[in-house]
């Protein structure tokens, strides 16, 4: 069997819908089946890297329609970069809520496995399709997917989060659906390919009005102010694995549709300067919310928008190593962040009112947990000799390298604030005094060896950082290469049909 | 008859045209006059979905060709190619729609479970998370 692009869109989507039914064959299938498909992803992404970096691309025409007029899906090293990157948090997350609980509760699980397997297709359907229209459906499948997962639980807040995520993604849906029309009226075309090589025809102001239009639809899901109202209440509200999807999967499809239609489909030279306004924006009150946060995961969720606001700086940077950096960031903010998101409800789940106050004493009564946690912590503040240390240091070059001496001055001075805010939850763990005793809720084995998977990534990244830089370099090439792009979509004789 | 009604097409083409944009946007605005002021939140998605009509207008009314045909080679037809509607977005239309369709059921069905929860479907009385 000759493995393409498409299995990525179609295997996952196959046993999403296959799952009502081999749930009447034994109870455990839908909790045993998501990790089989994950794992079915990581070998896809395996194989299609290994032809990436052979051909330069994999690309696949659908239904036999060549790419202006057909469908196509194309993986460059930028998207297969993420792809992979998906595929395996995806896997890494299925590993930590399997048996998350211990009760089987068969309808539960069933509609939880399906929304997943749904989203972790959509996420990767938006990064691999080179079609505007299918990207935006793609999109809508992950919001309604993920709006779903975070009303999952009846008991808590989740109906009132999801329905305040839910009008601020209907709205930017509508205005997505507009920017597309708009486009389609001036350039007759779908493909993105295309739509780029043609985008010099377009006048000055139609194209400005478009591209606001689509940074206001993608900039929800990649968290940028004043778009974002929705995180902190989803982030909290949603399950615990969910909350970590949302933060090594869902955002980084959001970033790429945002990064893919500022680099290649509009020149506009304004919109990088846009760009690192609204990161910064995003960045200083984002970190500054957090640290009044009582709650770990609004803090979390907080931290989380903050770091997507550096990317977004980094991106607007433009330079290669600016855009090399970015990627770093993305790659550092789907690890350590899933791994705070994973160690943190389970500390949430053993204290009384799911306050960073309750979590004294910690350390003693979860040694494991806490000391994930408070990895996991000193990474994403950007420590030595940790990976998150690495792609602080990169951004703060490059931003160097142009000679933005402001800009430097607020990462730094941010950084202090999330040093402030992240000692603090780990100062309370280990040094405070142990104040009441409550049942422990012990984790499974196989979400101690998910988090520890982590923990070991972020620990070797962070000594060996060469390990994925020339991933990262490739990747950053083709972001910046947009003519190669258009080649390889428009004249491609694909290694893979 | 149909003559007639061409005739009648033809003559007031801009008007109509006019009309179907004016139609088209002032669904947009209405419907986004909903979602921005009104309290009850089955109101507030019916103005999503007014809002999302409206596009759909909009996305049909700029698709159309004056006197084209459909988009379809046939007998008597073969020279239409010109003067065909363009059929893409009456595709992405019906994509559009049932996305729409999809994403006020689940509005509609966090709605009952808002309901149930709070006694109430007042927005300004549901606010156990910071709005």
């Amino acid at each position: 069997m000759v493995i393409t692009p498409i299995h990525y869109i179609v295997v996952p989507l196959l046993a999403a819908f296959a799952i009502p039914l081999l749930v009447k064959i034994h109870k455990e299938l839908p909790r045993i089946i998501p990790g089989l498909v994950m794992f079915y992803n990581i070998i896809i992404s395996i194989v299609l890297m290994q032809q990436v970096n052979e051909f330069g691309y994999v690309s696949e025409v659908i239904a036999g329609w060549k790419a202006p007029w057909g469908i196509n899906l194309i993986i460059t090293p930028f998207s297969g970069f993420l792809v992979s990157l998906i595929s395996f948090m995806g896997f890494v997350i299925w590993l930590y809520q399997y048996r998350f609980k211990k009760v089987i509760d068969v309808g539960e699980l069933k509609s939880y496995g399906i929304l997943q397997m749904m989203m972790i297709t959509g996420a990767i359907g938006i990064i691999i399709t080179g079609d505007i229209f299918n990207m935006f459906v793609f999109l809508e499948i992950v919001a309604i997917t993920a709006i779903s997962l975070t009303s999952f639980y009846r008991h808590r807040d989740g109906a009132e989060a999801g329905f305040k995520y839910l009008l601020i993604g209907g709205f930017s849906s509508t205005l997505i659906l507009l920017a597309i029309l708009l486009l389609y009226t001036q350039v007759g075309t779908l493909n993105m390919a295309e739509i780029s090589e043609r985008m010099h025809l377009v006048p000055q102001g139609m194209k400005a009005t478009i591209l606001v239009l689509f940074i206001i639809g993608f900039g929800i899901e990649a968290e940028m102010f004043p778009l974002n109202g929705w995180a902190p209440d989803a982030y909290s509200q949603a399950p615990g694995p969910t909350s970590a999807a949302f933060a090594g999967i869902v955002v980084k499809a959001g970033v790429y549709g945002l990064i893919r239609i500022i680099f290649t489909l509009f020149d506009i030279e304004g919109a990088f300067d846009f760009l690192i306004i609204a990161g910064l924006v995003t960045m200083i009150i984002a970190e500054f919310s957090a640290l009044k946060q009582t709650n770990l995961k609004r803090m979390l969720a907080y931290s989380s928008i903050g770091q997507m606001g550096l990317v977004m700086i980094a991106f607007g940077i433009g330079t290669k190593a600016a855009v090399f950096a970015a990627l770093f960031l993305m790659f550092n903010h789907a690890v350590i962040k899933s791994l705070l998101f994973m160690s943190g409800s389970i500390l949430m789940y053993n204290s009384k009112d799911k306050t960073i106050s309750t979590l004294s004493g910690m350390g003693k009564k979860l040694p494991f947990i806490s000391l994930l946690f408070s990895l996991g912590a000193f990474a994403i503040v950007g420590l030595p000799p940790f990976s998150g240390f690495w792609s602080k240091l990169y951004v703060l070059t490059a931003a160097a390298n142009q000679e933005m001496i402001l800009l430097i001055g607020a990462i730094l001075a941010v950084s202090i604030v999330e040093i402030v805010y992240y000692f603090r939850v780990v100062s309370k763990m280990y040094f405070a005094e142990e104040t009441e005793h409550i049942a422990i809720f012990k984790p499974s084995i196989n979400a101690k060896i998910a988090m520890g998977i982590l923990g070991a990534i972020i620990l070797i990244i962070g000594l060996y950082p060469d390990l994925i830089t020339g991933y990262l370099h490739n990747a950053a090439d083709m972001i910046l290469d947009k003519a190669s792009y258009i080649d390889f979509v428009l004249n491609s004789n694909a290694p893979v049909q | 008859m149909q003559q007639e009604f061409h005739e009648i097409f033809v003559k007031y083409h801009e008007i109509i045209t006019l009309g179907v944009y004016g139609t088209a946007i002032g669904l947009m605005l209405i419907g986004l006059y909903a979602v921005l002021m009104k309290k009850n939140l089955v109101k507030i998605v019916i103005g999503l979905s007014i809002m999302d009509a409206g596009l759909h207008l909009l996305f049909i009314g700029i698709g159309y060709v004056q006197g084209g045909t459909a988009p379809i080679f046939s007998p008597g037809y073969e020279d239409a190619g010109d003067r065909m509607v363009d059929p893409v977005p009456q595709a992405l239309v019906l994509t559009a729609i049932v996305i729409g369709f999809a994403v006020t059921a689940v509005a509609l069905s966090l709605i009952i479970r808002l309901y149930k929860h709070h006694h109430t479907a007042k927005i300004d009385q549901i606010k156990s998370l910071k709005w």
